[in-house]
């Protein structure tokens, strides 16, 4: 690995001087002449029928120049609600005016007449009979009804009469299980590998426990913002703050029936994303609307408050889980029932419950997991969508049984975890992932092996694995006659990927790192590619710039081979310019020479074209100790410690692969021990950071990072994903460390003081 | 924002006739109003500051210890100050819990107060130091009690056209100190606010004062736990008596930060912990 000169180094980012500076363009920093602004009207009642809307005051006031409901969408796509809201700050109608203040004060002007619904905002409350309907009156089976209604139409299904007994029979059962009849479910899945009732029976430790984990926010810290305008010939433009300028246009097109290449959409520099920058309804098509109606650009931007009633945060679920284990620390099975908050609409991440399953060899698994509406808004991803919910469930409850059966947590992980060539439950085997390795090296680096612990202190460990995703993307780089290079793209930069994408570049043509500059194009101009979220942009556009250097490469040496009489065998690139190796004295030409020289040749320029889609991805493993002090008077807790680890495959750029980890584990911290979106009787009750606390650098020591390399097969230069496994272990590594500290197993986050002296009440403290 | 009319006086009298006007809102260091403003949660029709006006800012320390704070001095130089780190430590560590370093550098004290949020942070060290509130309007001048100057959440005795001018500090305390219960570290509002001051003689506790925040419609002085204090030797029994006490003076309310139940609890650990910190600080 030491032989690369650009990567694997930790060089400056390519868009650091801007974001220093202040120069980099945000969303609100766009302003075209003529601009209005938008805002959206929204409902102020979580549940209610729409009785009228009635907007004749706020068209009569100075300064409006469009209003917009759902009469408004042509295509018929729902936009705004028309007959019933189902959450507070659902969108109604939107304004533009020309100025924010008169936009606000139209908004206000428009009367919506409400018939108050009773609002359901709990899963558990959701999926019964008693609960108001949502969407409507079908309902879904639990696991036990699922069981036997499968028995029941296999043996309906068989010729055999002297099956009616045993049917009577399961049809009575049936009805010991009333209670599994789920009202207002969104979506539902279904994992079953082995016999978990076999599995358990032959355990000698099972643990049952309920874990519940809040709703919480992606707190970017840009809030939405898109500006559109609409010209005469129907063309649109959209400056959009988006984590896949190519899925806003294509979410565009789709929503309002517009030919896709009509819309140009600019994605203006992100201010964080976290998977919660994808939606194209919440302000993108609104402004479009707009825009359309007034014949002028629209802004339309989210306040923070707008962004906690109308983001699409992460869901909160609720989980029970169970897991048996034998007495010498083999687990045998492990089954999970979730619940996960899908809010108004279907979408929240129920699939990833299965990571309840973590990288251990269990044999026997059953996962149900249901999505349930409530009056919230809907969810979209949040930094390894649904697994630190899942694993916080997983890794909480392996602790547990560690301690009922004597082991220590990080040796009874070590010895259950799959090794490669193990089978997958998947299909296929088990590949080369530095599960052991990262562990390992997380427990030697915060010195896991002799710790000590004072009163009310304790050690906390927990493991994460996640997968980055793939896509298509596309790459262009020209070497110009100064010898620099530029490389042309449309992926959106997610901390630091027009970094790695830079160097690899710089790698490959050997052009030094600074002299390499990155552009990236509208969807007008640029090459499709895939959204910035999942983990992929290195991983893919790291590959399609791969490709894209190499494809210079060859017309440099073809161009060189034609320029010095030789054959093409003879050359080397390095160093910036094509040497003959054989040649003695010296021979060589510049990459400037090069470009200069081809400009005048039948091959032309120096253009290098990246073109990829899809190749198998490597799992990631993030492994996580904590060390905490808790004051069992006033049940705050303070992190004395935080190692995280991190199996990267290789690090592009390790400065950059920190950041990642600190960031993702202080998010996964944040989640543990302060973040929660409160709801009361109707709706979110605390929309603003004042009450949804985020971390501040005085709440925790700098995470320890510890990078791990084992490098992936399909990865540019082994590298995998890393933006999202940092998250995935944290909020469980805290909940065992406050566990070990003080004695008490938090089940419901987030772990604030007021839980924990109850707990600890419970446990007999200070009576 | 809502438009509104404003107006820079260089003169109290100026400030006080045109804040008697209704809708009038007086600007100090804006860290509450102009957010109120931007959320159109505060519409006030005429906004009066009170930059302009001299010698309302400053903190002067007499030869008897005495400390007088203007209403408009900043909150960081009332944190920094020496003497009142001194002398009334409880008060510069409230100070030191407000916001951040950049809002403290524009909030003052005498916004802090005059906002008459149960939660303010100098507000539990104001009471401990049984600080003298001055107050001037076009009719002349007043000075009333901390402890009287609240009458509900965000209420004051303050009528039309009064302005606060000063908090005098009379009685300094050889040991004082300020917990705020809160989720984060730093820029959190206080879940409940404790302040505890004592001066000693020969061992005996000679008096005691207990300020509490965010536990009651009003900041209150817990009187029972002081009196329960004043004149005896300490003892964890008789500090834990104290808690007890003070704890029994509130009346807290349940709210999306915490229950009613754990802030009256944190009110009796806190108290005896900041009476122990005090006696430790003698």
């Amino acid at each position: 690995m030491s032989d690369y000169s650009v990567v694997g180094k930790k060089l400056p980012r390519v868009d650091a001087v801007e974001k220093v500076t202040g120069a980099a363009q945000y969303g609100a920093d766009v302003h075209p002449a003529g601009m209005l602004y938008g805002k959206i009207v929204r409902s102020k009642h979580a549940h209610a029928k729409i009785l009228s809307i009635d907007t004749s005051e706020a068209e009569k006031l100075p300064g409006v120049r469009a209003i917009i409901t759902q009469d408004d969408v042509p295509s018929g796509r729902r936009v705004f609600a028309t007959d019933k809201v189902l959450y507070l700050g659902e969108p109604l109608a939107a304004v533009a005016a020309t100025d924010a203040d008169v936009a606000e004060e139209a908004a206000e002007l428009i009367k919506i007449e409400y018939e108050v619904l009773p609002v359901v905002q709990d899963v558990m409350e959701s999926i019964k009979s008693s609960a108001p309907r949502l969407h409507g009156d079908e309902t879904k089976d639990g696991p036990n009804r699922r069981d036997i209604n499968a028995k029941i139409k296999e043996l309906s299904s068989d010729q055999e009469d002297d099956n009616s007994d045993t049917i009577r029979k399961l049809k009575a059962e049936l009805e010991q299980y009333s209670d599994e009849v789920y009202y207002n479910i969104s979506a539902e899945t279904h994992n079953e590998a082995g016999d978990v009732e076999k599995g358990f029976a032959e355990s000698d430790v099972v643990v049952e426990d309920t874990y519940v984990i809040p709703r919480v926010h992606q707190t970017y810290m840009e809030p939405h913002v898109s500006v559109a305008s609409a010209d005469s010939s129907g063309k649109i433009t959209v400056w959009a703050s988006t984590q896949g300028p190519f899925a806003i246009r294509s979410g565009i097109a789709g929503t309002l029936g517009i030919p896709l290449t009509q819309i140009n959409v600019i994605g203006t520099t992100m201010g964080g994303g976290f998977g919660g920058r994808f939606g194209v309804i919440i302000t993108h098509v609104p402004a479009v609307l707009l825009s359309q109606k007034s014949g002028r650009p629209v802004r339309v931007q989210m306040t923070r408050e707008e962004e906690f009633l109308d983001g699409r945060p992460a869901p909160g679920c609720v989980i029970k889980i169970k897991t048996g284990a034998t007495k010498d620390g083999h687990i045998l099975a492990r089954q999970a029932l979730a619940f996960w908050d899908s809010g108004s609409v279907s979408g929240a991440s129920i699939g990833s419950t299965i990571r309840v399953r973590g990288v251990y060899k269990i044999p026997n698994i059953k996962i149900d997991a249901y999505g349930v509406h409530t009056n919230k808004s809907g969810t979209a991803a949040y930094r390894a969508p649904g697994a630190p919910q899942a694993i916080f469930a997983g890794e909480s409850q392996l602790d547990d049984i560690a301690e009922q059966i004597g082991m220590d947590p990080v040796k009874f992980r070590l010895m259950n975890m799959r090794e490669e060539g193990d089978a997958v439950p998947a299909g296929g085997s088990e590949p080369k992932v530095g599960y052991k390795e990262t562990l390992e090296a997380v427990a030697d680096a915060a010195g896991w092996w002799d710790r000590e612990a004072d009163d009310n202190q304790g050690w906390g460990v927990a493991i994460g694995d996640w997968t980055n995703g793939c896509g298509p993307g596309g790459v262009y780089v020209s070497v110009h006659e100064d010898g620099s290079a530029r490389i042309f793209h449309g992926s959106m930069d997610i901390t630091g990927t027009d970094t790695a994408i830079t160097q690899i570049i710089a790698e490959i043509l050997t052009v030094p790192y600074e002299n390499v500059t990155i552009r990236r194009g509208d969807t007008d101009s640029a090459p499709y590619s895939t959204g910035s979220g999942g983990s992929v942009v290195t991983f893919t556009m790291g590959n399609t710039a791969k490709l894209a250097a190499e494809d210079a490469r060859r017309r440099i040496l073809e161009l060189a081979a034609e320029r010095l009489n030789t054959n093409e065998d003879n050359l080397e690139l390095k160093d910036g310019a094509v040497h003959i190796v054989t040649a003695d004295p010296p021979k060589s030409i510049s990459l400037g020479e090069l470009a200069a020289y081809s400009l005048s040749t039948t091959g032309g320029p120096i253009v290098g074209k990246g073109s990829f889609a899809r190749q198998p991805s490597t799992p990631a493993l993030a492994a996580q100790i904590a060390k905490v002090e808790v004051d069992p008077d006033t049940g705050r807790t303070r992190v004395l410690k935080l190692v995280a680890s991190q199996d990267v495959g290789f690090a592009i750029n390790p400065m950059a692969v920190e950041g990642q980890i600190e960031g993702g584990t202080v998010q996964g911290y944040a989640w543990a021990m302060m973040e929660e979106m409160q709801y009361g009787d109707n709706g979110n009750i605390n929309p603003g950071f004042v009450d949804y606390r985020v971390p501040t650098s005085a709440d925790l020591p700098t995470v320890e990072s510890v990078i791990v390399e084992v490098p992936a097969p399909n990865g540019p230069y082994g590298a995998k994903g890393v933006g999202e496994p940092p998250i995935t272990p944290t909020l469980a590594t805290m909940a065992n460390a406050v566990k070990d500290a003080v004695g008490i197993r938090v089940t419901e986050l987030p772990i604030k003081p007021e839980k924990v002296v109850e707990a600890l009440k419970n446990n007999g403290h200070g009576a | 924002m809502k438009s509104f009319e404003f107006f820079e006086p260089t003169t109290l009298a100026e400030a006080s006739s045109l804040f008697a006007q209704k809708h009038a809102q007086l600007l100090a260091g804006g860290t509450d109003l102009v957010i109120g403003m931007k959320a159109y949660t505060e519409t006030p029709e005429t906004v009066i500051s009170l930059q302009k006006i001299p010698g309302l800012d400053g903190i002067t320390t007499d030869n008897d210890k005495s400390i007088s704070i203007g209403a408009m001095t900043k909150v960081r130089q009332v944190e920094l100050s020496e003497d009142i780190q001194q002398y009334h430590t409880a008060l510069a560590e409230g100070a030191s819990e407000i916001g951040s370093i950049q809002i403290r550098n524009l909030a003052t004290i005498g916004g802090n107060i005059a906002h008459a949020s149960p939660a303010a942070d100098t507000v539990a060290g104001l009471l401990v130091a049984d600080a003298q509130v001055d107050i001037a309007s076009a009719d002349g001048e007043r000075s009333v009690p901390i402890n009287e100057l609240f009458t509900g959440p965000g209420q004051t005795v303050l009528k039309p056209g009064e302005i606060i001018t000063q908090f005098r500090l009379l009685h300094p305390a050889s040991g004082s100190h300020y917990i705020k219960h809160k989720i984060r570290e730093v820029m959190d509002l206080a879940f409940i606010g404790v302040a505890s001051a004592v001066n000693m003689q020969n061992g005996v506790i000679k008096e005691a004062r207990i300020g509490l925040a965010a536990v009651a419609p009003t900041p209150i002085r817990a009187t029972e736990a002081e009196n329960l204090l004043s004149g005896k030797t300490p003892t964890p029994e008789l500090l834990a008596q104290a808690g007890e006490a003070a704890a029994a003076a509130t009346s807290p309310i349940s709210d999306l930060r915490c229950s009613a139940e754990h802030r009256k609890e944190m009110v009796d650990v806190l108290t005896r912990r900041t009476l122990q910190n005090a006696l430790d600080r003698v």
